[in-house]
């Protein structure tokens, strides 16, 4: 039946194919080349005068404040390098693109930017990275996550910048019992995204309770639900002391104004992304002073100086962005890509690959405190397990203030992380 | 019944002998599709699956929908099921030995897959034969949240949430579907993962969319529009409804079950989403493919390709134009301006042609529907 007609036409399809195809065999071409000044060895992204990094970020999509903030502390990193000279005699170019945080929009940009770059200085979103991991490894590209979960180090591309959820947790649970809001055989109550995000931070938690003799009380939410009132109020009826939230900072604000409102009245400890300085301005804002945040980079309002050096440029050049700490998150990325590229530079090889040899010989790589040092030589563990621990703080730009300087837990040194080899 | 067939053959013969444009523009269509991966980046080509995925999806559900009028909200379940069910017999028990793999060959696991998806079909059934319209759409649109906690709570299937797990590299006979080195080439482009991925879409979608012809154009096809249009008169003439109901609810989902397999495939990964909204197999998906089949015109496969096409095809496209050519319209970002203007169409079809673009294109080559 039709079928010979659509038969007929195949034939001349392929028939057609066949005769342009010769079947032969060639060179896949994905090689590198060397050349370029004082004999630096290049590939992809680097010609005489430029170096050309990419930015997968979110501008359109759930978490444009961040994005938008973390595209700004990249773009001022760039330029800061740039006015002093660049990296290698070469100045560095940014090629950024918006996937809007939807994994099928990036799967589909990234082949269009992959040629162009040298490597990634931010890659936002937990699915975009998931949907991505296997073409940053087929294509040796390192890039540098917007999402801090230790599961995702079994990639040994990604260049985590800053400590993970988990430790994160840890960390912010010895403040808490250092401060005696704690204590040992407590029961704590964790508010978690089921997902890499929440399912991360609650690893933190389980690990800390065992060692103090705590028990967690787990109450897995969807990233969509908004109002907590019925999970406080079974953390309530449990008797916990403290509440852990790796949620989003809509959620937050349900949990800390069901905090207050029905009486419990316990600390709460987040991760980074639990809070957004836009959460001041909501209705919960007055319930909001019992959150502790506990991240690996420093708040917005940081007196750490070159924290302060970067908000200031930040506000300077983009006075309508939304203001939050991405800006020094973004600044850390370039700052990290800033010392993977001078140490290639050093060995002759601005290629991928060189840029994979630079990343892994690194111990210590300094921020200027705005992130631990930071080591890159054991793979698959966090490159540091140190926090700043922030409160919030109605009259501090940015809404946090910090309450204890960097540090490291003893707790947090010893926790293995998923993908950690012994 | 015999002789039917033989005037039906006989007339399709006439119409054959007259219609060879048509026989040129598919022959045509068809080596503009064959030599696409040699003129088109690797980006479009992304693009360019993205969209047969899509017409996969599109085609299962306008029989649905479209030939056997039952609305279904439930092709992003089917997706997931598929998904995973291609992983779980094809792959590994992965790093940590904590996944169900049974390892069988890709090809094996993609049947498996699709025959998964008709069972899971046929198991619903008994519901999608009892309820109509939106109360049909509604209990369908069920499936997407028990997907979604199936997905979460079941990971030594999906591999959780938190990461996944890699769809095993498809391979045919020996051949890959991965990047190898030396790699064949046309016309001096080298077929890698990429091009090799578009060939094997290229192949299922136009499997899928002779089959659905196929289906559309014979008895069964036949049975399903009588109980679309009348229940009572199809049972008068002798249509099991009940049976009706459930073959296409099964042929349906066995559609959606292999561009599952396909979406996995394309982003190289198995990942339950984080909620139902937003994410591969989310209520937005499932609103997606109505959108195709809509603007494609109900019932009609030709129209569903077009929808897809459209659907699935211009976010992609304007995203990596406006990269490319830096197009921007203010601040609309591309995503947006695409979800504009599948919603236009939306609104223009149901308004002013309710048979979609099909209708359309009907009228344009003057050609009568093969409805």
């Amino acid at each position: 039946m039709m079928i010979k007609n659509w038969g007929r036409a195949a034939v001349v399809g392929v028939s057609a194919l066949l005769l342009v195809a010769c079947g032969s065999t060639a060179d896949s071409g994905s090689s590198g080349s060397s050349g370029g000044t004082g004999g630096v060895k290049t590939d992809f992204g680097v010609t005489d005068s430029t170096i050309t990094l990419g930015v997968m970020g979110d501008r359109t999509g759930v978490f444009k404040n961040l994005g938008e903030a973390l595209i700004g502390g990249n773009e001022l990193w760039v330029a800061d390098v740039n006015a002093a000279g660049g990296i290698c005699g070469r100045q560095l170019a940014l090629e950024i693109v918006d996937h809007g945080y939807k994994a099928d929009t990036a799967k589909t940009l990234y082949p269009q930017l992959e040629p162009k770059i040298l490597g990634i200085v931010q890659l936002l979103g937990s699915p975009v990275l998931a949907a991505l991991k296997q073409n940053l490894i087929d294509d040796n590209v390192s890039a540098a996550p917007a999402s801090w979960s230790s599961e995702i180090l079994n990639n040994p591309n990604i260049m985590m910048i800053g400590t993970t959820y988990d430790v994160e947790i840890i960390d912010g649970l010895s403040y808490l019992q250092q401060q005696g809001l704690i204590k040992q055989g407590d029961k704590i109550g964790h508010i978690y995204i089921d997902g890499e995000y929440g399912g991360n931070g609650l690893r933190g938690s389980k690990f800390y309770a065992e060692k103090h003799g705590m028990t967690v009380v787990e109450s897995k939410i969807t990233s969509t639900d908004n109002d907590l009132a019925n999970i406080v109020t079974g953390l309530k009826g449990e008797g916990v002391t403290a509440i852990v939230l790796t949620t989003t900072p809509g959620q937050t604000a349900s949990a800390m104004a069901n905090n207050a409102a029905l009486g419990l009245n316990v600390p709460v400890l987040g991760n980074n992304p639990t809070f957004d300085p836009a959460l001041l301005s909501s209705p919960a804002a007055g319930a909001l002073d019992k959150l502790y945040v506990a991240a690996s980079s420093a708040p917005f309002s940081s007196k750490t100086p070159k924290a302060v050096e970067v908000a200031t440029e930040y506000k300077a050049k983009y006075p309508n962005s939304p203001k939050n700490a991405g800006a020094q998150a973004g600044y850390v990325e370039g700052l990290v890509w800033q010392a993977v590229l001078e140490k290639a530079c050093q060995n002759g090889d601005l290629s991928r690959a060189g840029v994979q040899t630079a990343l892994k010989s690194l111990t210590s790589v300094g921020t200027d405190d705005l992130v631990a040092p930071l080591d890159y030589s054991s793979p698959g563990a966090p490159p540091t397990r140190g926090v700043y621990i922030a409160k919030v703080d109605q009259n501090a730009e940015g809404g946090l203030t910090e309450v204890a300087p960097l540090f490291t837990a003893p707790d947090a040194s010893e926790y293995k992380a998923p993908h950690q080899q012994p | 019944m015999s002789e039917r067939v033989v005037t039906e053959r006989s007339s399709v013969l006439v119409r054959l002998r007259t219609s060879w444009p048509s026989v040129a523009g598919v022959a045509v269509l068809l080596l503009v599709l064959l030599v696409f991966p040699v003129f088109a980046g690797v980006a479009y080509l992304k693009a360019g699956q993205y969209v047969l995925i899509g017409v996969v999806g599109a085609v299962g559900l306008t029989l649905l929908v479209g030939q056997a009028g039952q609305l279904s909200l439930a092709h992003p379940f089917f997706l997931l099921v598929g998904a995973v069910s291609y992983a779980v017999l094809a792959g590994d028990s992965g790093d940590s030995g904590d996944l169900v793999g049974l390892g069988l060959p890709p090809l094996l696991a993609v049947i498996g897959a699709v025959a998964i998806c008709a069972l899971v079909g046929l198991a619903f059934s008994p519901v999608s034969g009892r309820l109509r319209g939106i109360y049909l759409g509604v209990a369908s649109l069920s499936l997407v949240f028990l997907g979604l906690y199936l997905g979460q709570s079941l990971d030594m299937l999906s591999g959780g949430t938190s990461t996944g797990r890699p769809p095993p590299t498809f391979d045919l006979f020996g051949f890959r579907f991965a990047n190898s080195d030396p790699a064949p080439t046309i016309l001096g482009v080298a077929i890698q993962k990429q091009q090799r991925l578009w060939y094997l879409f290229l192949v299922l979608a136009i499997v899928a969319y002779l089959l659905a012809r196929g289906a559309v154009r014979s008895r069964v096809g036949r049975a399903w529009r009588a109980v679309r249009d009348n229940e009572a008169a199809a049972t008068a003439m002798g249509v099991n409804v009940a049976r009706a109901k459930a073959q296409a609810f099964t042929v349906s989902s066995a559609f959606a079950g292999l561009a599952g397999v396909m979406t996995a495939l394309w982003l190289d990964l198995v990942k339950p989403d984080e909620n139902e909204f937003i994410g591969t197999y989310s209520i937005t998906v499932a609103i997606s493919y109505l959108a195709m089949v809509l603007i494609g015109g109900l019932g009609s496969i030709p129209g569903a390709v077009a929808g897809a096409v459209l659907v699935n095809g211009l976010p992609q496209v304007l995203t990596l134009g406006a990269t490319e050519f830096g197009w921007s319209i203010g601040t609309l970002s591309p995503v947006l301006i695409s979800a504009f203007v599948y919603g236009a169409a939306i609104v223009l079809v149901v308004l002013f042609e309710p048979g979609g673009l099909a209708a359309i294109g009907r009228r344009l080559t003057t050609r009568q529907g093969d409805r």
